[in-house]
């Protein structure tokens, strides 16, 4: 029996050391900060942490998240929902801050914030207060904001005889067939206009934006949500038409383009407008850019009866409730919204920073006076709806505005559809609290 | 119908079997060798605008820090390895119970088993991420294995099953009366005569573990225990759009091991398949 | 007497330790968790909201989302098409590796080759294959003066596209089950039948299929499972797209799992797993109607 009794303990021994030896190596562990995005934008991280390193002595990993932002969103849940201790620090895009706030995964910064020399006073008033406080409590801080951008081919539009961008949605259309009929006939194959159409969170931001500018958009009041109006019909199927009807825009629209994809169609020289973030502008001026000197940028054109809107996004650090170094972890948060380093991602990789003094830097004037623009576009951004279920509600636009948009689905049919899931999802997640 | 005569037959019979034979290879093989010419192509889209052959995507895959590749590899094949050694342990020691200790409710348990392995991932990966989050096992290779070996458990156990029957009891029971225990006469006896089949089961549990796909997605967050197959579904490359130079280098690096080791024991996996399938 | 006693007694504790960590394990971690998925069903479980008991909200909220109806019209048409493909496709490639010839042995292993590969890798091979503009599918079909196909980015392309993926990574599985079930069949049949001189078609409806028919119930049976909770190639090839057209019902559950309602992923989760309970009586029905038949 004494030999029975050891070999039962010998094999469990051996199974249970299988199991948990890995698992457990826990030395001096790095703060993680994990980032996502464009290549560019996690070179300027990885260098920024790396002087960051060097000056304070506190390792620092910058762990690289997916470029898509619904599969970057879902990442996160996961560690955070496992309250794991990493990432420490992460960023967040406007839209997801309600939902990590209501899930209590966020450390509050207002008491960091006293012994430091940042301040909420040196970002914008009005994002602090929309996107970056959750019921009253300051849970993350603007790293850089965004709004979406129409970009041009000066040459091409100056060649044709156009002097200004499209203000119409029309003029657009008519800008591009003129422009890509008598450039076919010199053998050059354009592509009119490039934006983002894949079933992703992007698609959510574009339509926003088409239908805000016919006076439509989405409205949340009580628990019936409201898209399917006429005027939202007419910017769905505009959006449709550009790909389908008069083929503009490529008829991968609804499948493959995301920011990235619609950016190096743009860069490659082979589109003539493109909808983006202010990010792709640097990268469009770049010294081995194709469409050096050649981009103009200008705000979204509009409807005849609305004007011109902006769908806000942009990027807010967040520190992890989990963490367990936040004082270092902060100290990261301080350096990354210095004054310094705000003005270098706005040189380096294009962002509109979330600090306002950077726009009063005289060097900052003399390379991006297109950052003057832009202050037009931030005063007609409409922002996502503030909600802890946002994404839920994403979810359905997105799948059913892309149904409509690939002409898998009529768009009175999609709109209807999205109307009544949407009113299923604000019931579920609004009314109890 | 048509009677045809038995050389008229014959050669038909050739001639279908051609085209069959060759449809389906070009079925089976197009899918790998594009993914190998991609790999590498200096450029995707090669396909009527020239081929240039080049090893950079292969480069950048292992040498690049931050698409820690180099990494997912290893926590694949810890993962593999381990699922694969430990369920083939305990599966071992269950299947040589269940033939050699006859017991009430044998047959229930085995339908258990068996049914078992029909449930479909998501009706417990769910809870699964729960408990393994309680455990503060998210993220780690622990966290893997153990719903791996659970979920690989009832596959080893019909395959190991239908090959310990067939060892004859009195080799076993000679062992006994000398005075072994089960577990001794497990280890000496039974799996030197079983080795085939221990073999197959553990190539087939690891093709399994190494194969996994959603509970890795769901269990882990970073590349501390992400494993291959995830790691490639999330790629992000260095330049922008998706690099599928470099996913294909991946694909292909992870690939080519495990098909040569199927090819060179293709009898074995045949086998275990059969038997876990068939004898279930 | 005592002796045997302690010997049976000892049989007992044996059988229990050595059968104990295979039946555990499992139960621990596919059972309760699936009894869990059950429970947590009937909570309201979401991430930003407190955690309580709802009953059967989550369950009755099945009934009229339109989300949940697309994605289980999809999954049952997804069965429907495939299944049949797969095993129609996997006996031709079955009887292909039985037949005598010198090429037998490299056909049965090859046949593994999209068998072995993980469909994660697969989902991006074939994502390849279908892009829009230069990928191989397009070029031969352009080759053949035919206008592209959008594979992944209408709802039509995009189902056939995972339909012709999933054939080739499980068709194999199909063929190797079936080739085992063929090779069972007494050789000393088909000669008699030849003798008494009936063609091979004939040979083949009047001795393979109905002898074959046991097998074919297991494969109907594991294809139809695993149709059932198809994930990893859809996740990567169409993430459900174009316009939820492609959305499984698997990977409905698990974007609620990851979008932070546990609960009512739970209820989804539940639900697949009760069709799969269905389907898989059903089959085993069905197989065993046959063989009284006969």
């Amino acid at each position: 029996m004494n030999r029975f009794v050891s070999q039962c303990l010998l094999l469990f021994i051996c199974s249970a050391a299988g199991f948990f030896v890995p698992g457990c190596s826990k030395k001096e562990t790095p703060v993680v900060f994990a980032v996502g995005g464009a290549p560019a934008e996690i070179d300027f991280w990885q260098t920024t942490v790396k002087t960051f390193e060097e000056r304070s002595g506190i390792a620092v990993e910058v762990l690289r998240q997916p470029t898509d932002t619904d599969q970057r969103r879902q990442n996160l849940v996961t560690a955070l929902r496992a309250s794991r201790p990493t990432p420490d620090l992460f960023l967040m895009d406007v839209a997801w801050i309600a939902q990590f706030a209501a899930s209590g995964w966020l450390e509050p910064l207002a008491p960091f914030l006293e012994n430091s020399p940042l301040s909420r006073n040196d970002f914008f008033e009005p994002v602090i207060r929309t996107a970056a406080t959750y019921n009253g409590t300051l849970l993350a801080l603007p790293v850089y904001v965004d709004a979406g951008l129409l970009y041009y081919r000066k040459d091409l539009l100056e060649t044709y005889g156009f002097s200004n961008p499209p203000e119409l949605w029309d003029e657009l259309v008519a800008m591009a067939h003129t422009i890509i009929d008598r450039e076919s006939r010199k053998g050059n194959e354009l592509t009119g206009f490039v934006w983002q159409g894949a079933q992703y969170e992007g698609l959510v931001c574009t339509f926003l934006e088409f239908a805000g500018s016919n006076g439509g958009g989405l409205v949340l009041s009580g628990s019936s949500p409201i898209v399917a109006t006429e005027r939202n019909r007419q910017a769905l199927a505009f959006m449709h038409d550009v790909v389908h009807r008069e083929k503009i825009s490529p008829v991968n629209t609804g499948i493959d383009m995301k920011e990235e994809e619609v950016r190096r169609a743009f860069q490659r020289g082979s589109a003539i407008f493109e909808r983006n973030w202010p990010y792709a502008y640097t990268l469009h001026e770049a010294e081995d850019s194709p469409v050096k000197g050649k981009t103009g940028i200008a705000a979204l054109p509009r409807f005849r009866e609305g004007t011109s809107v902006s769908t806000l996004g942009g990027w807010h650090i967040g520190l992890s409730r989990f963490s367990r170094h936040k004082t270092r972890a902060f100290s990261l948060i301080v350096r990354l919204l210095s004054f310094e380093v705000q003005k270098a991602s706005a040189l380096e990789v294009g962002w509109n920073p979330g600090r306002i003094d950077v726009y009063r830097d005289p060097t900052i004037m003399e390379h991006l006076p297109h950052l003057l623009t832009l202050r037009d576009v931030f005063a007609h951004a409409v922002s996502r709806p503030n909600v802890p279920w946002y994404s839920y509600l994403s979810n359905v636009l997105q799948r059913r505005l892309n149904a409509a948009l690939t002409g898998s689905m009529p768009v009175d049919e999609a709109l209807n559809k999205c109307e009544e899931e949407l009113r299923v999802i604000v019931e579920q997640y609004s009314m109890r609290k | 119908m048509v009677l045809l005569s038995s050389g008229g037959e014959q050669r038909l019979r050739n001639v279908l079997y051609g085209a069959g034979f060759c449809s389906a290879l070009f079925f089976l093989l197009a899918p790998v060798i594009f993914m190998l010419l991609t790999a590498l192509s200096r450029r995707p889209d090669f396909l009527g605008n020239g081929y240039s052959i080049t090893l950079i995507h292969f480069r950048e895959i292992l040498t690049t820090p931050s698409l820690h590749f180099v990494r997912y590899c290893i926590n694949s094949l810890a993962v593999s390895l381990a699922s694969a050694g430990i369920t083939t342990g305990i599966a071992s020691c269950g299947a040589y119970a269940v033939t050699r200790f006859p017991f009430k409710g044998r047959t229930a348990v085995l339908l258990t088993i068996l049914s078992l392995s029909m449930f479909p991932q998501i009706c417990i990966a769910g809870y699964l991420f729960r408990i393994i989050a309680a455990a503060g096992m998210i993220n780690t290779w622990a966290g893997l294995i153990l719903p791996y070996v659970a979920w690989i458990m009832p596959l080893a156990f019909w395959i190991l099953i239908s090959y310990f029957a067939q060892i004859p009891r009195e080799l076993d029971l000679a062992a006994f009366v000398d005075g072994c225990s089960p577990l001794h006469t497990l280890v000496t006896i039974i799996f030197p005569l079983a080795a085939p089949g221990l073999f197959s089961t553990l190539l087939l549990t690891f093709i399994f573990a190494f194969n996994e796909f959603m509970f890795a997605l769901m269990l882990t967050n970073d590349h501390a225990a992400r494993t291959v197959p995830v790691g490639i579904a999330l790629f992000q490359g260095l330049h922008g759009e998706i690099p599928w130079g470099v996913i294909m280098a991946a694909s292909v690096i992870t690939t080519l091991p495990v098909i040569c080791m199927t090819l060179l024991f293709q009898r074995r996996i045949i086998h275990g398949l059969t038997r876990g399938a068939i004898k279930g | 007497m005592p002796k045997r006693v302690s010997r049976a007694s000892s049989d007992t504790a044996w059988l229990a330790v050595l059968l104990a960590p295979a039946l555990l394990l499992p139960a621990a971690l596919i059972l309760m968790p699936a009894l869990g998925a059950f429970v947590n069903g009937c909570m309201q479980d979401v991430t930003f909201l407190p955690r309580r008991w709802a009953g059967l909200a989550n369950y009755a909220r099945l009934a009229h989302d339109p989300a949940f109806h697309q994605s289980l019209r999809f999954t049952v048409l997804f069965i429907a098409v495939s299944v049949p493909l797969e095993l129609g496709c996997g006996l031709l490639l079955a009887l292909l590796m039985q037949a005598p010839s010198p090429l037998r042995g490299m056909l049965r292993a090859l046949v593994l080759v999209p068998w072995a590969i993980p469909s994660a890798i697969a989902g991006r091979v074939w994502e390849l294959v279908y892009n829009y503009t230069w990928g191989p599918a397009n070029y031969v079909i352009k080759l053949t003066g035919a206008t592209a196909v959008n594979w992944l980015g209408s709802a039509e392309g995009a189902f056939l596209a995972l339909v012709i993926a999933d054939l080739w990574k499980t068709a194999p599985f199909v063929a190797i089950i079936l080739l085992a079930g063929l090779s069972a069949i007494p050789e000393r049949l088909y000669r008699q039948a030849e003798v008494d001189g009936a063609s091979f078609i004939r040979r083949f409806y009047a001795i393979t299929l109905p002898l074959l028919r046991p097998v074919l119930v297991v494969a109907v049976l594991f294809r139809a499972i695993d149709a059932l909770r198809i994930f990893d190639l859809i996740y990567i090839l169409t993430a459900g797209g174009p316009g939820g057209a492609t959305a499984s019902l698997s990977l409905l559950g698990y974007l609620y799992f990851v979008g932070g309602d546990f609960g009512y992923g739970s209820a989804i989760s539940t639900f697949i797993f009760l069709i799969a309970l269905l389907t898989a009586l059903t089959v085993v029905r069905l197989g065993r109607f046959g063989k009284s038949l006969q």
